[in-house]
């Protein structure tokens, strides 16, 4: 396979197809949503109600099995569809359910667990939060020590979640929880499914750098928790878990993101309110974050070959993520020099999507700042770059 | 990762690798380079009959009529094995300059049966650039006459033959010289690369045979050929750069300090992890550059340069890092790594340097999705 060739009309067809889809199903409002994203999450509301347009559309886990509401697109088609949604700024939708926790389920759920969530999850009726790291375990994630004591057909659950993104919009959390204190740490863990309107569970917003709230701790004492909502073995969470963050890494493209940040750059150059005019050297390290965007997109493509052609990409998908998260910040940093002082007024209201009245900031830069800051969570999250550095000189070099 | 390569393209590379594994040796190569042998007949002989100065000709004017991917694993290959003699010079040569010749098809006959090995000559001392060179190209009744010198032609001292890009009265042309030819003076110098260099004074007439292309086509196949010399270029950077950094993830296994190998202190982990992620990115690039080549895409010229940008940055990098991992053993001449870090170092200002490229990138436009 030639990743470079142009792609055949067929797909053309296809991106015309969503485009027209896209005009139809996208308000002013959702776009707007779209522009003022400056993070993973869209706004809540406005990410749940574009999860149910596309649920309605038949698009709402395009990579899930077709048995389960999946697409069955191609690799190709299911790129073309992510590129054309973000060039036409629709909001991300919300996403723990469909991309992170359905394939799970789909891959170590009963029958009964795949009947009873799965519809929640494509149709967003059923809001979904990550219980993962806690106050004491980051990187070092098999340390966890939220409990789970069998007692009957319940788990009795005690400990404490934190950096559960959106948990506040959640009905459900995913958790891993210790079932094992007497054998090594990634031995004893297990993975639950856990409804937060069970007595005992308490959530605890806290606001970010950014002065946005998407971030909670979740507490748990004495929650009672029904054995049917453990997912795959008792023990064997380590096992589901580490399938999910190999799903966390590798299923994004981040050239796509990374491409419609350069063009808003080379507008913000050429535009009247660039404060980087002065800077003889700012066109130049614009163009080298260019071309290593484009050597990113490159090796994308060579890992999309790879895996149509039934490939693992394994541990490379943590060469893309450093990658990719580091030119995001590159962009960041760049995008937040054009825009100078004009970035720096604070007004989380213009970030609303219902929100159409004057600014602060020049109308371009609204978002600037946010951006700015929200991307060094991006090289944390999901993996840290040093963890990433560790599996890429482990799995790759052999070290 | 995948190389995403054609069967031909996957036999030719293993052809090749086991050819100079078996046969191109490193220590054979410096005894050969310090008396003086920069382009060793025996070598380039053998590159000959396995087809490899035919592969970038035409096949209607003689050659196997392959393109840029597959002088780039060649020229991948060149940078792992340390390969003096003039290929990637010769190859673009061939494809980008002789190919335009009224006489192309005899001159690339020989160049395919290895008794012209042609290398460009373009750069000069002072001010003179590649869109204004001061060597002079004049006609007197179907005589012509070349004045004028070359300056730090890299492998100039292996060539047979040159082809001078000169100023004539319509403009830009190529001379293809002999460099024994009477009224041409080659100065050869030592590199530290190995490759064996020379600088040229011309005063010297020609008639119509030695002429190869003027004005609109000389500046054409001009563009071309840099175009394409930036590709290979960079492939055999990144040849070197990925033998620099398997080196040294074999050192780093190897050598015990404070009791245990080096490869199991994380902050040189991350080190070589980064010099991976790195080469990969470059590998990306260089490849897609190859297939803008071969597809005749209008975005050739963008990735070209922006393949050189990335390769000489990279490699630079990645060869710096391959010394200091390692430690004092990188720094002498009979180790392995310290021959990457040179070769890397004189193809970064080969052709262009990384600031030109990025120059060139910029003022061309993008394409639009």
């Amino acid at each position: 396979m030639n990743a470079s060739n142009p792609i055949p009309t067929d797909y053309e067809t296809f991106r015309e197809g969503v485009r027209a889809f896209l005009k139809d199903a996208l308000t002013p409002e959702l776009v707007r949503a779209g522009e003022r994203t400056t993070s993973v999450f869209s706004d809540f509301e406005a990410g749940r109600k574009w999860q149910s347009i596309l649920h309605a559309k038949g698009w709402g886990a395009p990579e899930w099995p077709m048995e389960h509401g999946g697409t069955g697109w191609d690799i190709q088609q299911h790129y073309i569809f992510l590129e054309e949604c973000k060039l036409a700024n629709a909001p991300n939708p919300v996403m723990m359910g469909v991309q992170m926790l359905g394939p799970m389920l789909i891959h170590f759920g009963t029958e009964a667990q795949k009947q009873k969530f799965l519809p929640g999850i494509i149709s967003c009726d059923d809001v979904w939060c990550q219980g993962y790291s806690e106050p004491g375990s980051g990187s070092d994630l098999a340390s966890l020590k939220t409990t789970a004591e069998r007692d009957g057909d319940e788990y009795l659950v005690n400990g404490t979640k934190i950096w559960t993104s959106m948990a506040h919009h959640s009905n459900w959390i995913f958790c891993l929880v210790r079932t094992n204190k007497e054998v090594k740490p990634q031995a004893g863990i297990s993975f639950l499914l856990i409804d937060m309107a069970t007595p005992g569970i308490t959530v605890a917003p806290f606001p970010s750098l950014d002065g946005e709230v998407e971030q909670c701790q979740v507490f748990f004492e004495n929650v009672r928790v029904p054995v049917a909502n453990l997912l795959g073995e008792e023990n064997q969470g380590w096992t589901v878990a580490k399938y999910l963050l190999e799903f966390e890494r590798g299923g994004q493209h981040f050239t796509i993101e990374l491409k419609k940040q350069l063009s808003k750059l080379h507008r913000l150059m050429g535009s009247e309110i660039n404060r980087a005019k002065g800077d003889p050297t700012y066109a130049y390290r614009v163009a080298e974050t260019e071309i290593d965007i484009m050597a990113l997109e490159q090796t994308e493509l060579r890992i999309k070959g790879s895996l149509s052609a039934g490939d693992n990409p394994g541990a490379l998908s943590s060469l893309v993520k450093v990658s990719g998260t580091e030119l995001g910040q590159r962009c960041a940093e760049l995008l937040i020099e054009a825009a100078g002082q004009s970035a720096i007024p604070w007004q989380s209201a213009v970030l609303a999507p219902e929100y159409t009245g004057d600014t602060a900031a020049p109308a371009e830069c609204i978002t600037t700042m946010a951006e700015y800051i929200n991307s060094r969570a991006t090289t944390i999250y999901g993996g840290t770059a040093e963890i990433q550095r560790g599996i890429i000189a482990k799995h790759v070099l052999g070290l | 990762m995948t190389e995403q390569m054609t069967e031909d393209q996957t036999l030719l590379k293993v052809t090749a690798e086991r050819y100079l594994s078996d046969n191109y040796d490193f220590n054979d190569r410096r005894e050969r380079v310090a008396i003086g042998t920069y382009s060793d007949p025996a070598q380039w002989q053998a590159f000959t009959d396995l087809g490899w100065l035919a592969l970038p000709i035409s096949e209607d004017l003689g050659g196997l009529g392959l393109g840029a991917r597959e002088m780039a694993i060649l020229a991948e290959l060149c940078g792992q094995f340390l390969v003096t003699e003039p290929l990637i010079e010769s190859m673009a040569v061939s494809h980008a300059i002789l190919s335009n010749s009224p006489r192309a098809e005899a001159l690339l006959m020989q160049v395919a049966e290895g008794t012209i090995i042609p290398v460009a000559a373009i750069d000069e001392a002072g001010e003179a650039t590649h869109l204004s060179p001061t060597s002079q190209l004049t006609e007197d009744s179907g005589q012509w006459h070349l004045t004028g010198s070359k300056k730090w032609i890299s492998a100039g001292a292996s060539a047979t033959h040159l082809t001078v890009l000169a100023n004539s009265g319509a403009g830009l042309a190529w001379v293809l010289v002999p460099v024994d030819a009477d009224g041409v003076t080659r100065d050869i110098y030592p590199t530290h690369d190995g490759r064996g260099g020379a600088s040229f004074d011309f005063d010297i007439s020609l008639d119509d045979a030695h002429i190869i292309a003027t004005g609109e086509i000389a500046q054409d196949s001009l563009n071309a050929y840099r175009e394409l010399a930036m590709v290979l270029s960079s492939a055999e950077t990144l040849g070197a750069t990925q033998a620099a950094l398997d080196t040294t993830v074999d050192y780093t296994k190897q050598r015990i300090q404070f009791g245990q190998p080096l490869s199991s202190f994380q902050a040189l982990q991350h080190r070589m992890s980064n010099m991976l992620i790195q080469t990969e990115l470059t590998r990306s690039l260089v490849y897609a550059a190859c297939d803008a080549a071969d597809a005749g895409r209008t975005d050739f010229g963008r990735f070209a340069r922006a393949a050189k940008v990335k390769a000489a940055t990279v490699g630079r990098k990645v060869s710096q890092e391959a010394i200091q991992l390692h430690g004092g053993i990188a720094t002498t001449d009979e180790y392995i790594v310290g021959h990457f870090f040179k070769r890397i170092t004189a193809l970064e200002s080969w052709v262009c340097s990384k600031g030109e490229a990025l120059q060139e990138f910029m003022a061309l436009p993008t394409a639009q999705h």
